[in-house]
């Protein structure tokens, strides 16, 4: 795939040397960031949408707080810095799949269960991590908190790409049966679905997402990705269809303007600070759009 | 198509210490309409879903499949969160295929579908959003789905809830239909007069059998009046319901 990228980048060079591009894309880490963008965009949109329909945002933000805990892992295990992908992609799993076997199999209610985990993931992610940093770089709290999208290597590339195709031969096939399980779980199992598999089969779709999207939006910041562009989308459209499109293309362009902005006008933000707040908007605009339309159509009813 | 015959034999069901189910045996025979009454808090639901599989009951629950079997399923007033974005058509297109909801539907599913919708009156709903529903579609859009495809047996939990009459007179029409189609069909009721005009057999369960038989034989103003507690009937429905 590397080679790929190279003639991406090769071409995006090209455009900026004839001027047809802006001077940005002369920088081989600007296409990079695109990529990412272009890969992470649809995945999370599409994905929130069943974040949001399973009320999963809350667990999603405990699998990225447990990222950062895997970075510092991977770090004294001896991995690189700019890519612990083993310890991430180990701990978060056992993590997401420890919470979600103690959710199915305690009286808390979710929110406490949840926030514990929360609390304990968060706390031990940035003890471990204030430990290995003042003996790497203290850069790299930074970079893993709140994404860095100027040191992505094809190898980060390589695993968003997998993940994606990953999640894609998955959740299309059981998108269905996994809408139908969180709306009534007594009708999908009597219709064939296997409610609780497919319920850890979320999971780890959701931990492998989170763990691949850390170095580009940030640990933090994932479930925001994950969560505001759905929310968004769910404010003005009332199918399936549109829930979904709308979703994808509002966190497409969320990550593309959030990584083009700022190298743009040379803003010193991380990456995933401006994608989030750029989804935000989007959030606040349908907000207000339904609140507005919607005594239109009540007044009108 | 013939039904199962579906066989209850000596359930028992605990749930945190507390006996829901005793001792419970009854058979529903292939075909017939068999209706479960009985005071809220009997055990119906438990019952239901000890057939579903899906409760720790002790006892046999046995269903005799013959050629088919495809079981449809009514559940208790579904309960959603009234700003999903999931229409009617999307809702549809979920429960019958496999391409994901929001690809649309293929030609088949969508064909089927507007007929199961046109047997239940949605047909003219298929884009609205399904918590702008009323109580009453809801349970329509509930029975379109369980009667797709056509089930050998057919289990409904109170599925007249929120209906209005025309509701309830569609839904007696449907269940005719399908016994007469050969379904089995187990109903949880809690209007006993709908129970006497479509029922064939009936199980009244308050923790245990109180009785069980032939709906028109059985439904007598002592038994009702025992089985329910005499406070819980006003003399009037007594009066409905006895011959």
């Amino acid at each position: 795939m590397n080679e790929v990228y190279e003639a991406i980048r090769q071409t995006l060079q090209a455009g900026a040397h004839a001027q047809t591009l802006p001077e940005m894309f002369q920088y081989g880490f600007v296409a990079n960031a695109l990529l990412c963008g272009l890969l992470i965009g649809p995945l999370l949109g599409g994905i929130g949408t069943m974040v949001v329909v399973k009320r999963m945002a809350f667990f999603s933000q405990a699998i990225g707080n447990a990222a950062m805990t895997g970075v510092g892992i991977g770090v004294l295990l001896g991995e690189s810095v700019a890519a612990p992908y083993y310890s991430m992609f180990g701990f978060c799993l056992l993590f997401g799949l420890l919470l979600n076997y103690t959710r199915n199999h305690t009286k808390l209610t979710q929110d406490t269960l949840i926030g514990v985990f929360l609390a304990v993931s968060l706390a031990l992610g940035s003890s471990l991590l204030l430990f290995v940093s003042a003996k790497v770089n203290t850069h790299i709290l930074e970079a893993v908190l709140f994404g860095s999208i100027l040191t992505v290597s094809d190898t980060d590339i390589n695993v968003l790409l997998a993940v994606a195709l990953l999640c894609a031969l998955v959740g299309l096939p059981l998108f269905n049966q996994m809408l139908l399980s969180s709306m009534n779980p007594s009708l999908a199992r009597v219709r064939g679905v296997p409610v609780h598999l497919l319920e850890y089969v979320f999971v780890v779709m959701i931990t492998l997402l989170t763990v691949a999207c850390v170095k580009i939006v940030g640990a933090v910041l994932v479930e925001a990705l994950l969560l505001i562009p759905a929310a968004a989308a769910r404010n003005l459209i009332s199918s399936v269809r549109g829930f979904v499109l709308t979703s994808i293309v509002l966190s497409t362009v969320s990550c593309l303007a959030g990584i083009y902005i700022p190298m743009r006008w040379d803003l010193a933000v991380p990456s995933g600070g401006a994608i989030i707040l750029i989804a935000a908007m989007f959030f606040l605009l349908t907000t207000v759009a339904r609140a507005v339309f919607g005594r239109f159509r009540e007044a009108r009813a | 198509m013939r039904g199962p015959t579906v066989h209850f034999s000596r359930v028992n069901l605990n749930l945190g210490g507390t006996r829901i189910l005793e001792d419970v045996t009854f058979s529903i025979a292939p075909g017939e309409i068999h209706a479960l009454v009985g005071p809220n808090g009997g055990g119906k639901t438990s019952l239901v879903r000890s057939l579903l599989g899906e409760m720790p009951h002790e006892g046999e629950i046995t269903i005799a499949w013959q050629e088919s079997t495809i079981l449809g399923y009514v559940p208790q007033a579904l309960d959603l969160d009234r700003t999903l974005p999931i229409s009617v058509a999307d809702f549809m297109a979920m429960i019958s295929q496999r391409r994901p909801a929001f690809l649309g539907m293929n030609r088949q599913v969508r064909e089927s579908s507007q007929h199961a919708l046109q047997r239940v009156g949605l047909e003219n709903k298929s884009r609205r959003k399904l918590g702008d529903l009323s109580g009453g579609e809801r349970q329509r859009l509930m029975l379109a789905q369980a009667l797709m495809p056509a089930p050998a047996l057919l289990v409904l939990d109170e599925p007249a809830a929120g209906m209005d009459e025309a509701g309830e007179t569609l839904l007696e029409r449907l269940l005719v239909e399908s016994a007469q189609a050969g379904t089995t069909v187990l109903w949880i009721a809690h209007d006993l007069g709908q129970v006497r005009r479509i029922a064939h057999g009936v199980t009244c369960l308050n923790r245990t059998v109180q009785f069980h038989g032939r709906a028109t034989e059985l439904l007598t103003n002592e038994r009702v009046r025992a089985a329910f507690g005499l406070q819980a009937l006003r003399a009037q429905e007594v009066a409905e319901l006895t011959p």
